[in-house]
């Protein structure tokens, strides 16, 4: 939490003077041209280009057309769609389930190395992504450890494999954004009043009733978060699909990375990226939506 | 009879065994690729399951890798311009953003955000598409554009959280001291903000460094980022060289963000980043 200054309340009107308010603006102005002028003035040309054509020798015009958008409704781009949506909704329900005890053992348990614990959570988070993956591929790997030992003790045999699977996929997925699950969640337990817990166990509840009734709805919140924090970038991503999976588990993020570079049809491939937006935007009006009526609920 | 309490420690309930032992596996695994990487990159063979005795002949054949060499080289130039471009925006817009009460604070609260919430393949797109869209040739300097866009968010989201924190007293007081507003900005605020700029800056570096889909999409041919080339690399199956430059950028990277979370302490105070806080 922030340090609050204890004479917050009583505090005048920053900026309000003329001269302040100037310098305010003018602060602001650089960055937020310069955004303006690159991010959301791309964002436009991609989305006025899913309206564009290519002409015979394969540049993209813009135009007013709409065979792009019709275009989606071809099966196999819904198939696709569905299994990226499908992939990252898993890898977001596995990053949960791996995440909250990870998250409560160190938060709740972790005495002193708290902040060491998670320290070494963060930190080859800032491996490289790449690099990360690759060494993530070679350990699912047929020959690699994990598979070997699994087979050592007998919960794998000589046929299970995990890359050039829907499992490697989605393990590739787990594996890359799980960190953005256990920041928010760590965040949410370490900030949870432990004397809720205190007040279960007096009130009877058994160690699971207590979890059920009042650690999880309290750091509900932290979870709903993380989800939104993986969902994002899974429904992006293609390498974890380019590597761990075999061609008939591209995500969206792959069938666009095709359409720039191997395909060269921009107006196919803005018109794709478009749709992927349009899926998250439908998600994260969903989050917000549940996020407010929590806080609704929470003043009440 | 002695009479016990109901509860035997105070707090929590009793250590949760299978949450334990959850994270005893999470953390193996979440550490096995790394290990993997680092020990086959000592290898003295070509192999990527078998090690078979020790050698740094995938150092040195980095070393005599040019193209990897100029990749690194690059990405090191595009980090250091995308740390500065961004630093000097982000901590500008972060500041405004605070003490604006306008209408264009915000709204550029909300462009701000945009990066954030967006996933970076369509950022990667939309910023390739910009540039050729305006017939620029896509090259180191193309890149280093997309990431300080990218980087903004970075510096304005971590200093935002700092700048409310900041006392506004002390600033008033240089102020009724005598200082011109900008003064006090200059002289105050800014002096107190700068174990934080110093620690985004670090951070920014370290991910613009890393970063690999924004560079993929907005590189140029000859050289292009390290990260472009290590997934250009893998994709054609065993790497061993890939194996000592993912060794040597993983010990940067831990490097930086020890730097990054050691100056808070550096400057004796906390101010630093809160990587954790879920601020």
């Amino acid at each position: 939490m922030a340090q609050r200054t204890p004479s917050a309340p009583s505090r005048p009107q920053r900026g309000s003077s003329a001269s302040g308010a100037r310098l305010w603006t003018w602060l602001m102005l650089p960055g937020t041209l310069w955004m303006t002028g690159f991010l959301i003035a791309s964002l436009v040309l991609v989305a006025t280009l899913a309206l564009g054509t290519t002409d015979p020798l394969g540049n993209p015009r813009f135009g007013l057309n709409f065979s792009n958008i019709t275009a989606l409704a071809d099966p196999a781009y819904r198939i696709v769609l569905l299994r990226s949506l499908g992939y990252a909704l898993i890898a977001c329900v596995i990053c949960l389930l791996v995440a909250y005890p990870v998250s409560y053992a160190i938060a709740l348990h972790g005495g002193r190395f708290k902040n060491l614990l998670i320290a070494a959570i963060v930190v080859p988070f800032f491996a490289n992504y790449l690099v990360r993956m690759y060494g993530w591929s070679v350990v699912l790997s047929d020959g690699g450890p994990l598979l070997r030992t699994l087979r050592a003790v007998g919960l794998a045999d000589g046929n299970t494999k995990i890359l050039q699977s829907g499992v490697g996929v989605v393990a590739g997925l787990v594996y890359g954004f799980v960190v953005f699950m256990i920041i928010p969640l760590y965040a949410a337990l370490e900030r949870m009043d432990l004397s809720l817990i205190e007040a279960g166990r007096d009130l009877y509840g058994g160690p699971l009733r207590t979890f059920l009734f009042v650690t999880l709805p309290a750091t509900r919140q932290g979870a709903a978060a993380g989800a939104v924090l993986v969902f994002l970038p899974a429904m992006g991503d293609f390498v974890s699909a380019q590597l761990m999976g075999g061609p008939d588990q591209i995500m969206i993020g792959n069938l666009i990375q095709d359409k720039f570079f191997e395909g060269q049809n921009w107006p196919l491939g803005s018109a794709l990226t478009m749709l992927m937006m349009a899926v998250l935007f439908i998600g994260m009006l969903g989050y917000l939506r549940r996020t407010r009526k929590d806080e609704a609920e929470a003043t009440q | 009879m002695t009479f016990r309490p109901l509860r035997r420690r105070r707090g929590t309930d009793r250590r949760p065994r299978a949450a334990l032992a959850i994270t005893a596996v999470f953390f193996l695994l979440l550490y096995l690729p790394i290990a993997v990487v680092v020990l086959f990159s000592f290898n003295a063979q070509k192999s990527l399951t078998v090690f078979k005795g020790f050698s740094l002949r995938w150092y040195s054949a980095f070393f005599h890798d040019h193209v990897l060499i100029d990749s690194l080289g690059m990405s090191l130039k595009v980090s250091l311009v995308a740390m500065a471009g961004s630093v000097i925006l982000g901590v500008a817009l972060a500041l405004g953003l605070v003490r604006s009460r306008t209408r264009l604070g915000s709204l550029a609260g909300l462009i701000m955000l945009v990066p954030l919430v967006t996933p970076e393949i369509v950022t990667g797109v939309a910023a390739m598409l910009l540039f050729k869209g305006m017939g620029i040739t896509l090259s180191s300097g193309t890149v280093m554009l997309a990431e300080i866009t990218f980087s903004i968010s970075y510096v304005t989201v971590i200093l935002r959280s700092r700048i409310a924190a900041l006392n506004p007293e002390v600033e008033e007081a240089a102020m009724d001291l005598g200082a011109t507003r900008w003064q006090a900005l200059r002289l105050v605020t800014l002096p107190a903000l700068l174990p934080s700029i110093l620690a985004a800056a670090v951070l920014v570096f370290a991910l613009v460094f890393d970063d690999f889909v924004l560079a993929y999409f907005t590189t140029g041919v000859d050289p292009q980022p390290i990260s472009v080339r290590i997934y250009s690399a893998i994709r054609f199956g065993v790497q061993p060289t890939i194996n000592a430059v993912g060794t040597l950028m993983l010990a940067g990277s831990i490097g930086l963000i020890g730097l990054a979370l050691a100056i808070p302490r550096l400057f004796g105070r906390r101010g630093g980043l809160d990587l954790l806080s879920g601020e």
